[in-house]
């Protein structure tokens, strides 16, 4: 479970005079949920299509458990595209046989294997209507059935929670853990930076086409960005001035909030303080993912 | 990769093949619209011929003439005079003359015939045939003239078989029988036929993958079909539709054909039907892939009227000449020349074998030729929808399409 399964590695890709995705590398183990970030037009689903073959790289390869991707293993990945594709006069349940036949299921076992995620989705008394009659909610589970419904080894998930009321979320998130929890990689796209925080072992952050962090969320604040809560109600603004790399980002009264680049020393940062007066607090802040994402994303020069 | 590797992938491209066709037919046949429209074509034909022999041709009507007293000798002369002129009675013996005559008031009898039988009396409700009035004054004269022979003690056999040699030659130059005109009318039906379900099918094509295209679909199918699988499964299963609903006019035509008489060449039909089933095969198999092409090149279904007017107007094409240049003259040079062109062999051809015109050996060009197109425009096709069923936006120019990027 732990060597990487799907390795995507150093893939680029241009659209006219547009880079898409330059380098991007990044590798996602099995058992593991991951969480693609990124702001519109970053690259995730140009990065997901290719994966799933259905767009060419310029560059670069992609591997399934060390081999070059062929149509053939890609065929046992399940896909959720961004835009959500489903006939829309087939009936659901009709549908969903369908596909996972397509995918390699003998009859029977396509059958079954609707029924079964039909029911976990709820949507067990729809399965005869066609898919333009349901609301737009339940259209986007059973798209989100037709990736799941042939027991794939690798789930590929492009904004699966866009869309989806409460209970909905729930039961995906529970679905995604325990598909990870079954062995197979787990990878999806979302804007919903708290889900993501909350739900994936390790997030990969891209911009301008570019992986710009990948880890754990707590690497990703460890390695990114250090920031300090400092009581000192002597401070006057402008104290910190003199030290190079450390910056106020906001006043709470007496509280200071100061963000330190890597490398700084934040006793050095603490000294300084006490040079002010009393120093009542000193702590460490733990920034949301979203917080890290803004910092990331506006920090990181486009290539 | 290994022999058995290679044979299983054969097998799983084989199923996928079968899958995306079987889902193109039964979620088609099954639609409103098919259903609707081939019992609407089935209510056209059986309305067409039933029209064609109930009113347009009395003649099949079978009138009842009822004979009493001395006219009944003129009883069987009648009868085969009328089945000469194309009309139909049936002979009937009336015991007496006022149940004649209530017969024919209660329209049991449409005419009485009684009195003598050189100057018989006709009774009738209203009014005549003139075809039977002739008939039966023609026999009435017979009898005069053959009374007037015994008078005169002549052998009335011999002078009938002098009068019978006595007959009038035509001669004419361009031959229109009936036969003749029949062929040419089934061929113009057939042409129309093959043209309209060409158009109609391939169009469904087109519009079955822009409706791809468009939902967006066709990112989880390729994921898990190959695209010439996709492709030719989409073809296969929209064909058979086609070839059902044809099939069914056919044995429709048949069925018609056989009850009614409207055809009078026995051998016509079966042939007619089976070398527009052929034919619309050949012509699917060529103008179908093309059509889906032109389907993945549009982002939305409604643009593909637009988009396959280039192909829908080749076929207009073969239709016009099948009715401007093959119809009048199906044996003339231009006629065999044109009819093996591939691209209008599939109108032309079937069309010039329900009229009788064509040769084995010119269908068996024909079919050459057109075997040789098929290949050539599936590849073409093939390389144009997959390189571009998966680009959205703007409308794909043919340059890149063909050249894939």
């Amino acid at each position: 479970m732990d060597s990487a399964l799907l390795e995507i590695d150093r893939i680029s890709r241009r659209f006219g005079a547009v880079v898409a995705l330059h380098d991007l590398t990044f590798s996602v183990r099995g058992g593991e949920v991951f969480g693609f970030v990124g702001s519109n037009g970053a690259g995730k689903t140009t990065t997901m299509r290719i994966v799933m073959g259905v767009l060419a790289a310029d560059s670069g390869e992609i591997r399934w458990q060390g081999r070059p991707t062929s149509f053939v293993m890609r065929r046992r990945f399940g896909y959720m595209p961004e835009e959500r594709g489903l006939y829309a006069k087939m009936r659901v349940r009709e549908q969903l046989v369908y596909l996972a036949e397509l995918h390699g299921l003998p009859t029977a076992e396509a059958e079954q294997g609707t029924d079964a995620w039909l029911a976990r989705l709820g949507l067990t008394t729809r399965a005869n209507d066609e898919v333009q009659a349901l609301s737009h909610g339940n259209q986007q589970r059973v798209q989100l059935a037709a990736a799941l419904v042939f027991a794939p080894d690798l789930l590929l998930l492009d904004e699966p929670f866009a869309g989806l009321d409460p209970v909905a979320v729930d039961v995906l998130s529970a679905v995604l853990r325990e598909r990870a929890k079954a062995g197979i990689p787990v990878i999806f796209s979302s804007h919903q930076l708290d889900l993501v925080e909350r739900l994936c072992d390790r997030v990969g952050i891209i911009a301008h086409g570019r992986m710009v962090a990948c880890g754990t969320v707590n690497e990703l604040r460890r390695t990114n960005i250090e920031r300090f809560w400092i009581d000192a109600p002597g401070a006057a603004p402008g104290w910190t001035d003199a030290l190079p790399g450390v910056k106020v980002i906001r006043t709470d009264g007496s509280r200071w909030l100061v963000a330190l680049e890597p490398g700084i020393d934040d006793q050095a940062v603490l000294q300084a303080a006490l040079a002010t007066g009393p120093v009542r607090g000193f702590a460490q802040d733990v920034p949301s993912l979203s917080e890290l994402f803004r910092h990331l994303v506006t920090e990181e020069p486009p290539a | 990769m290994t022999a058995p590797g290679s044979r299983r992938q054969q097998l799983d491209s084989m199923r996928s093949v079968y899958l995306v066709a079987r889902r193109e037919l039964v979620t088609r046949v099954r639609s409103r619209v098919f259903r609707i429209t081939t019992v609407l074509i089935v209510l056209l034909l059986i309305g067409g011929v039933e029209l064609k022999t109930r009113v347009l041709t009395t003649g099949t009507n079978v009138t009842t003439v009822g004979f009493t007293g001395p006219a009944q000798v003129l009883a069987q002369p009648l009868s085969r005079a009328a089945r000469g002129l194309g009309l139909e009675i049936a002979i009937q013996q009336v015991s007496t003359q006022a149940s004649g005559e209530s017969q024919v008031r209660s329209g049991r009898l449409d005419v009485l015939v009684r009195g003598p039988a050189l100057s018989p009396h006709v009774l009738v409700k209203n009014q005549l045939d003139t075809t039977l009035q002739a008939a039966l004054s023609g026999v009435v004269k017979q009898e005069a003239l053959t009374a007037q022979l015994v008078a005169h003690g002549l052998n009335p056999r011999t002078v009938e078989a002098r009068v019978a040699g006595a007959i009038i030659h035509v001669q004419s130059l361009t031959p229109s029988t009936p036969k003749r005109t029949q062929q040419l009318v089934i061929g113009l039906i057939v042409a129309i036929i093959l043209y309209i379900s060409l158009t109609v099918y391939g169009t469904q094509v087109s519009q079955g993958v822009a409706e791809e295209k468009e939902s967006r679909i066709i990112e989880i199918l390729l994921a898990t079909v190959r695209s010439g699988e996709l492709l030719a499964g989409k073809v296969a299963g929209i064909g058979l539709v086609g070839f059902l609903q044809l099939a069914v006019i056919g044995a429709v035509g048949l069925i018609l054909i056989a009850r009614t008489h409207v055809v009078t060449i026995p051998a016509l039909g079966v042939e007619v039907v089976a070398g527009g089933l052929l034919w619309f095969v050949l012509g699917f198999a060529l103008y179908a892939s093309l059509f889906a092409a032109v389907g993945s090149l549009v982002s939305r279904v409604q643009d593909v009227q637009l988009a396959s007017l280039p192909i829908t107007m080749v076929l207009v094409v073969a239709y016009v000449v099948g009715a401007a240049v093959v119809l009048p003259d199906p044996g003339s040079l231009a006629s065999t020349l044109l009819s093996l062109v591939p691209f209008l062999a599939p109108v032309l051809m079937p069309e010039r074998m329900a009229t009788g015109d064509a040769t084995a050996w010119q269908v068996a060009v024909a079919i050459v030729l057109m075997l040789v197109a098929i290949g050539a425009a599936n590849w073409l096709a093939a390389r144009i929808y997959s390189n571009s069923v998966l680009r959205t936006g703007a409308r794909v120019p043919w340059q890149e399409a063909l050249s894939g990027r």
